[in-house]
């Protein structure tokens, strides 16, 4: 396993003939548009306010001007240290300290760039802010540090969207990312994540260890996690919300597909710690193939949390009988006001749908497509538009050969 | 006339910022049944809540007399004690308590209020037996925990049968029609006509008219935007049915 | 965890006492892996909400006590009693039709990793052995001891009920309250279609430390029900590993944590569906008063192979007190596709609408509080059919009650 290289000096590819030609039959399965392909394989300057940040360093970052108009700083972080130093020290690490744990240390230690999104007050983020994640570099890890500070009465929405192309050693991805949110803001953080998940044997792949907080520090502020967990071969990540301000709240919106030989390991922490906090959770996984899916989490109330509310519903699918589907969850109340609900189930896709759909004509793997997409679909809908469309088919992608 | 059992001047009551009871005033004689009607979420339903003392409401002004006691000072129990009964549009599910224990627990709380022994289980039985004969209640509803699993009929006969128990001298129906066929209606009713005596006063929160064709009202009063906007004898709910409550808005819509 | 320490662990001065005692029991290879591992921590995550390092601050010796004149705190009309005390078990000389009854030597639970499975195998010298032939009338009760000034005593009993034969179990924990550390096992297997229920209730002294493992094996067809109550001890955990050996078997597992101030209270449940077409259930509750807490680790575990499993566990706590934690992990973990199985955990205080319904008809709010409260907790008894035990039981949850108000 690689850890850091920094893109390579040859020049970025002038058309997509130059792009790994098996990404894009990728996006070509993804039906994404020729245009954002371009951007996608850095051919094209973008269209839509991106951070592109490839092997670790961003490499492009749009629209900012437009954004400056109105305050919103949206910058690398190298630049951000150069040019905002005050307040990345800020955030940076206020929310995930150096030492919380050692892949949050190692990207503390080795961290070149990643993406910094300033809100400033009152400011509702006009567009939704995207960040492209690509490991390019053979042999080589990603280390990206990302910072959205979201100050009183703002908003905004970001997008995270992973992708790497096939090698055969596995590649280390361990990210930190913090998000603050100041009195009334609210930050929408939602991730497509599709990194290479290794072959059908197991081979290569991504190790996804990423370290996600966000600190709802104001009154009244949000936090929603969304995610589409569908590549890796070994993913390890809990975006959590710390609900320190009073009447704040964090939600957890999760799809997590394991096909081949993956394993997921995912899930959040609802820190409650203000009055009348309250966090939602949804998380359905779906295992297919020799995979392991696993949902871990933790609620928790603090003695003073009064009035804490947490809903809890995880869903797992089985699509076989080679994989495997966990459910972990750690419910602490210490608090006799909190009120927590919780509720799991495991089961596979019934025979019933499948002899339904199939009857109607829809062959297996587009059967257990349909289904899956109706499984998911209370996280879907938290989704950005775009991201909707687009992770709706990586979910059939993912679960292609699972129907035996 | 006799003095009002039930009297409610000027009763304001919010529940967060909102204001949901705007001015209710209301006198209801002894022996008189009263009905009020209105459309959904007119605040009828508030005000049963804040009559039987449910603190999700604040009262922000207003008195409201049971008897000539000031109710409003009175936790939900004492106002029991004292003679309120509301009959729950949906009454509670409690898992592991049985009807009979809780009936049992009732009764006794209102004997020692009373300064009464508790009731002998014979005595206990004899009186549940008689006042479930008229309602169609039988000893396996009376064992299962109260009020779970009920059908809508079996828990509004339920409520009608505390209400025989606890013998209150103000009884507040709240939609006890809703969600009943018209068979256990008809015997829902009936069992509402039996408890009516010359001291007893009731008052009955609906919807619709077709309940005050087996209950008949003395009195109807309209309910719109949190007051009473309109009263008179029981055509007048026969002219709601007609004409809808649009006639009553203080608004117009 | 990726990352672990190989500094050696620092022992306290309860680990130091049991290893003296495992090396004098003769069971080098036991004393050796203590002395290098301790006692678990929070990191080990069966013991996560249960730090024994931390909680188990002093062993006392090993004594063993004689036959004991004096009565078991529970006691149900027409029951068997056997005795052991302070790990030491008295099988009586008569027993009742279909009941053979005798002491085998050494401990009776099977293998498992698990620090007080390996201290009890370790530490248990005699096992009571019972066998359970056809339908077996008087409920047959044993009564585990803790005698005279503070012990720690191991106790052991391997129960085996013959194909189609029906039987109830109660076990009671109870004593003198010195700072005893208990630590009991029981193996039950159940035979092919047979019927059992096995009751355990811990009504042990203020003082002492109490472990149970209870391990349970259901051959094909067999019905069980367990029903493990807390209702004494400072500290308590009662572990429960039951396995799925047969087709067709079917477990009913319940629980009830009364936690008390100054009280920690641990369930740890094991279910392992090995073999297809089997069904179980769990129900949990807990409730906590004063600064305690109240535990509970349920863990279903469905095997590759075994489809058609049906398992479904629930955990509700009750929070009485501000200072009370209620901590629960339930886990699924499944390996076979064609199954349906689930879990849920609520947590939180009396239900205000309950509260209100119950006041608005004139009863008052202690006695409410009380109504609800014992009414949530006696659901768990309501499957008990035996009249006789189903009362004792329900005295049992009174007397908490009423003793807890006391607190």
């Amino acid at each position: 396993m690689y850890f850091y290289a920094a893109p390579k000096s040859t020049p970025a590819p002038t058309s997509l003939d130059e792009v790994d030609p098996e990404l894009l039959a990728m996006y070509d399965k993804l039906g994404i548009p020729l245009k954002e392909r371009e951007i996608l394989a850095g051919v094209e300057r973008p269209n839509v306010a991106v951070d592109a940040v490839m092997d670790s360093v961003s490499v492009v970052t749009t629209f900012r001007e437009e954004l400056a108009k109105v305050g919103i700083i949206f910058c690398s972080i190298s630049e951000a240290i150069r040019e905002h130093a005050e307040l990345v020290q800020k955030y940076l690490g206020s929310v995930v300290p150096v030492t919380d744990n050692y892949y949050a240390t190692l990207n503390s230690a080795v961290f070149t760039d990643g993406s910094f999104v300033y809100i400033p007050k009152g400011v509702r983020c006009p567009m939704e802010l995207s960040t492209y994640f690509r490991i390019n570099e053979k042999k080589t890890g990603q280390f990206e540090r990302t910072l959205i500070i979201a100050e009183d009465d703002s908003y905004v929405s970001y997008l995270e969207g992973c992708t790497a192309p096939m090698r055969d050693e596995s590649q280390l991805h361990a990210a930190v990312v913090e998000l603050v949110a100041l009195e009334n803001a609210e930050i929408k953080y939602s991730t497509v994540q599709n990194w290479y998940p290794g072959d059908k044997d197991g081979k290569g792949g991504i190790y996804n260890f990423v370290t996600k907080r966000g600190d709802c520090r104001g009154d009244n502020s949000k936090i929603s996690w969304t995610q589409v967990e569908t590549g890796s071969a070994i993913t390890w990540k809990y975006p959590s919300c710390i609900l320190r301000g009073d009447n704040s709240r964090g939600e957890f919106y999760s799809i997590a597909i394991s096909n081949g030989y993956q394993q997921v390991d995912s899930g959040t922490k609802m820190i409650h710690l203000g009055k009348n906090t309250s966090s939602r959770i949804i998380a359905k996984g779906i295992a297919a193939g020799f995979s392991d899916n696993t949902y871990r989490g933790q609620v928790s109330a603090h003695a003073k949390a009064k009035g804490a509310r947490n809903f809890t519903q995880c869903d797992s699918l089985l699509i076989g009988d080679k994989c495997g589907a966990h459910t972990v969850p750690y419910i602490e109340s210490r608090n006799a006001t909190a009120v927590f609900e919780h509720e799991a189930t495991t089961s596979k896709i019934s025979d019933d749908q499948m002899f339904y759909c199939q009857q109607r004509g829809l062959d297996g793997e587009a059967a257990v497509a349909l289904i899956v997409n109706g499984f998911v679909r209370d996280v879907l809908q938290h989704l950005p538009m775009e991201f909707m469309v687009e992770s709706q088919k990586l979910i059939a992608i993912s679960l292609e050969g699972s129907v035996g | 006339m006799a003095n009002p059992i039930l009297e409610i001047r000027n009763l304001h009551a919010r529940i967060e910022d909102r204001e949901i009871l705007k001015g209710v005033n209301l006198s209801i004689p002894a022996g008189e049944l009263h009905a009020v009607m209105g459309r959904n979420g007119s605040g009828k339903s508030t005000l049963s809540y804040v009559l039987a003392g449910k603190d999700d409401y604040e009262i922000t002004e207003g008195e409201v007399l049971l008897d000539g006691v000031d109710l409003l000072a009175m936790e939900p129990d004492e106002r029991a004690a004292a003679g309120l009964f509301l009959a729950f549009q949906y009454p509670i599910e409690i898992p592991g308590v049985s009807t009979m224990t809780f009936l049992k627990a009732a009764m006794n709380a209102q004997r020692k209020s009373r300064g009464e022994g508790e009731l002998s289980t014979p005595d206990f039985m004899r009186a549940v037996k008689e006042a479930g004969a008229t309602l169609n209640i039988d000893a396996s509803m009376l064992k299962r925990p109260l009020n779970v699993g009920f059908s809508g009929g079996e828990k509004k006969r339920a409520e009608v049968l505390q209400m025989a128990l606890l013998a209150p001298k103000m009884c507040i129906l709240d939609e006890t029609d809703s969600g009943l066929d018209i068979d256990a209606l008809q015997v829902v009713a009936k069992g509402v006509n039996g408890l009516r005596t010359a001291q007893r006063s009731m008052l009955v929160i609906t919807h619709y008219q077709r309940l005050l064709n087996h209950i008949v009202p003395d009195v109807v009063h309209v309910f719109s935007d949190g007051r009473i906007v309109e009263s008179g004898d029981k055509s007048l709910a026969l002219q709601l049915e007609a004409k809808g409550y649009a006639d009553f808005d203080s608004e117009p819509a | 965890m990726m990352l672990k320490s190989k500094m050696p662990v620092r022992l306290n001065a309860a680990e130091e006492t049991l290893i003296a005692q495992l090396r004098d029991a003769g069971d080098g290879a036991q004393a050796e892996r203590l002395n290098v591992t301790g006692l678990p921590t929070r990191r080990v995550e069966s013991y996560h909400y249960t730090d024994l390092k931390m909680l188990l601050k002093a062993v006392p010796p090993l004594v063993e006590a004689a036959n004991s004149a004096s009565a078991p705190a529970l006691r149900v009309a027409g029951a068997y009693q056997l005795l052991i005390a302070n790990g030491v078990p008295h099988p009586g000389t008569t027993a009742p039709a279909g009941v053979i009854v005798g002491t085998s030597d050494g401990a009776a639970l099977s293998a498992h990793d698990d620090v007080l499975v390996r201290l009890n195998s370790a530490l248990a010298k005699k096992s009571l052995s019972l066998t359970l032939e056809g339908s077996v009338d008087p409920i047959i009760q044993i009564d585990r001891r803790t005698e005279g000034a503070a012990a720690h005593s191991a106790s052991s009993a391997r129960i085996f009920v013959a194909d189609n034969g029906s039987a109830t179990i109660l076990e009671t924990y109870s004593g003198s309250s010195e700072a005893h550390v208990t630590n009991n096992a029981s193996y039950i297997a159940v035979g092919r279609n047979a019927t059992v229920t096995h009751i355990t209730v811990d009504l042990s002294g203020d003082g002492v430390t109490h472990f149970a493992t209870n391990e349970y094996v259901l051959a094909e067809g067999a019905k069980l029900r367990t029903l493990a109550i807390h209702a004494g001890s400072a500290l308590a955990r009662t572990q429960i590993f039951a396995r799925f050996a047969g087709e067709g078997a079917h477990g009913d597992f319940g629980g009830l944590n009364l936690v008390g101030d100054g009280q920690h209270l641990d369930f740890t449940l094991d279910v392992n569906h090995g073999v297809p077409n089997t069904t179980s259930q769990e129900m949990f509750k807990q409730v906590g008063r004063g600064r305690s807490k109240g535990v509970f680790q349920g863990k279903i575990v469905v095997a590759r192979d075994a489809q058609k499993t049906d398992a479904k566990m629930m955990m509700q706590g009750l929070m009485l007190s501000d200072q009370a934690e209620i901590l629960s992990k339930p886990e699924l973990e499944i390996y076979a596709d064609d199954v349906v199985c689930g879990h849920g955990s609520t947590c939180g205080e009396l239900d205000a609408d309950s509260m209100f319904y119950l006041m608005s008809r004139g009863i008052s709010k202690p006695e409410a509080e009380t109504m609800l409260v014992r009414g949530f907790l006696e659901e768990v008894l309501d499957p008990i059919e035996d009249d006789e035990l189903n009362e004792a039981l329900t005295a049992v949850i009174d007397d908490w009650l009423v003793g807890a108000k006391q607190r």
